[in-house]
């Protein structure tokens, strides 16, 4: 008959091999492979000290007749460490959810039950599908006086151990970082740009429960990060920034009163509006008023005027070209 | 039973105090803008609430002060008002009423911790509490302010709650000092949510409109 079997790293392991009498002659193999003698005492299998690579099936034959006598699947692992449990509201006033994890694996199957306790009352945590190891509570009331208490208990076949988190209805409250974060330059405005963000989806009521916001910025090339505190309102320009220099921007929030802040945002990135070169206009007036003194007409030079383009691509050659021909015309009309 | 006869006389005493407040101020100020301040000034009180109680509960000792301390609410007649409220019932509170609530409530806090202020150990603690208890008194004149100022009828005053058994015990009584203090915490962060809510339906606009009329 088939069975597994659950060890823990280290221990030692004796298997009979079924009914056979201790010193009935047998052969035992470990996952297809014979298992030397020296392991046997009779007809007993004896695994000292097994770890990890000895899981898999072992099998037991008669000696003569090779007839299978028994079969086991044996899994070494090892108990439950203390499980790391996390809750947390980022839905308020809806509810909160709370999820877990074993900080280290155990390498045989494990269950968890979680127990959530308001009072006198045993509230149902309803599990939830996608991700695995969470679940979700909605209030029944709100501005309870009252502490939850959650309790975790994970269990194998080796062991079990638990762990429990109280808290108030407020302290757990942490909003998802805010959304579509995104920063613009400002058109003639060197040293200004424009954050603007939306609330995080999961917060069900922004109008009841407003959120407040922190914004940190700072320039690539440097470390130190400034921010800012709003209060009110999901934009903000920033009026310092360095002129020409990539920006790094990020937004967290929390609630007006209560809670703690999001994780930062995703980061975006954004550089103040700069001006053109100066250099480049100058050198057109010059040939331009070279032009208009002589008496034959002269078409400029297209090349310097298409420089001024040159790296927006192959429209701005067209341009070029046609603005050649046009005052090649005029030239034309002119002599 | 002869605790309990001081204490009632005690908060009859303190609570008919004259708590009528002066309307004349803040009627001009216009609802919005008290409201504003009415929230600001929880805010202000749930901060100081923080350090008191901390001190108070350490004077109460163990196991009050311990921070996962989490006693069942003994079936008591409800002494204390409480804040928790069923989420739907709090969302369609009409503006007197969540001002009303927040009225009742607060008065009858302040009650409480007034009786609290000659039994508290330190100097020092006692000087805490009188601070924080005038720091509430400024909080329901606000209140009632504001009330009064969109023309609503301020609630009864408070009442010592007739009948309810005293603290039979030193243990039990230093409970209801724990759970007057919790109920106070719980009041000042569900009051910032009752404010925000009242500060967006009020517009100030309509308030001006009635002060101009009363001046004719």
């Amino acid at each position: 008959d088939s069975r597994i079997q659950y060890e823990r790293v280290g221990a030692d392991v004796t298997m009979k091999c079924g009914s056979m009498d201790w010193d009935a002659a047998v052969t035992w193999t470990a996952n297809g492979t014979d298992i030397d003698d020296s392991h046997l005492n009779g007809s007993y299998l004896i695994l000292k000290n097994v770890d990890l690579t000895r899981s898999g099936q072992y099998s037991c034959y008669e000696g003569s007749s090779w007839h299978l006598k028994y079969q086991t699947y044996l899994k070494v692992g090892v108990p439950p460490k203390e499980p790391v449990l996390m809750c947390r509201s980022n839905n308020y006033p809806k509810g909160f959810y709370c999820s877990w994890h074993l900080p280290s694996p155990t390498y045989i199957p494990n269950s968890f039950n979680i127990s959530v306790i308001h009072g006198t009352r045993e509230m149902v945590c309803e599990k939830d599908i996608f991700p695995k190891n969470r679940c979700h509570i909605r209030y029944l009331q709100l501005f309870s006086t009252v502490k939850y208490k959650v309790t975790l208990t994970v269990t194998n076949a080796l062991g079990k151990n638990s762990t429990t988190l109280t808290f108030d209805e407020f302290a757990i409250v942490k909003p998802d970082p805010p959304e579509s974060v995104v920063a613009k330059p400002v058109p003639n405005n060197p040293r200004r740009l424009e954050v603007a963000w939306q609330n995080p989806s999961s917060w069900p009521d922004p109008e009841s429960f407003p959120l407040k916001f922190f914004l940190r910025y700072r320039p690539l090339i440097l470390d130190q990060w400034q921010h800012v505190e709003l209060s009110d309102g999901t934009s903000h320009t920033i009026t310092d920034a360095y002129a020409g220099k990539e920006y790094i921007i990020q937004v967290a929030a929390k609630d007006n009163d209560i809670g703690t802040w999001s994780d930062w945002s995703v980061a975006v990135h954004a550089t103040p509006w700069t001006e053109e070169p100066k250099h480049l206009t100058t050198e057109v007036q010059i040939t331009e008023t070279t032009s208009t003194s002589t008496s034959s007409f002269m078409p400029p030079p297209t090349t310097k005027i298409c420089d001024k383009g040159a790296g927006v691509g192959s429209g701005a050659v067209a341009v070029c070209w046609t603005a050649g021909l046009v005052l090649a015309a005029y030239g034309v009309l002119f002599i | 039973g002869d605790s309990w006869g001081i204490f009632a006389f005690l908060c009859a005493a303190l609570c008919h105090l004259p708590a009528v407040p002066a309307l004349n101020g803040t009627e001009e100020l216009g609802a919005g803008q008290s409201i504003q301040k009415t929230y600001d000034l929880t805010r202000y009180l749930e901060h100081q609430l923080r350090t008191l109680a901390g001190t108070y509960l350490n004077y109460l000792g163990p196991p009050f002060n311990e921070p996962d301390f989490t006693p069942p609410r003994l079936a008591r007649a409800e002494r204390v008002p409480g804040a928790t409220v069923d989420l739907e019932l709090w969302r369609g509170l009409t503006d007197n009423a969540r001002l009303a609530a927040n009225y009742r409530a607060y008065s009858r806090l302040l009650c409480y911790l007034r009786a609290l202020d000659g039994q508290a150990g330190t100097a020092e603690l006692r000087h805490r509490l009188g601070h924080f208890c005038s720091s509430l008194q400024g909080l329901v004149l606000s209140i009632a302010g504001v009330m009064s100022s969109l023309g609503y009828p301020l609630p009864a005053g408070p009442t010592a709650a007739p009948g309810s058994p005293g603290a039979a015990n030193d243990f039990l009584k230093k409970m209801d000092e724990f759970w007057l203090l919790k109920e106070l915490q719980t009041w000042l962060w569900r009051s910032a949510k009752d404010f925000n809510r009242l500060k967006k339906k009020v517009p100030p606009a309509v308030v001006t409109l009635r002060l101009e009329a009363r001046g004719f």
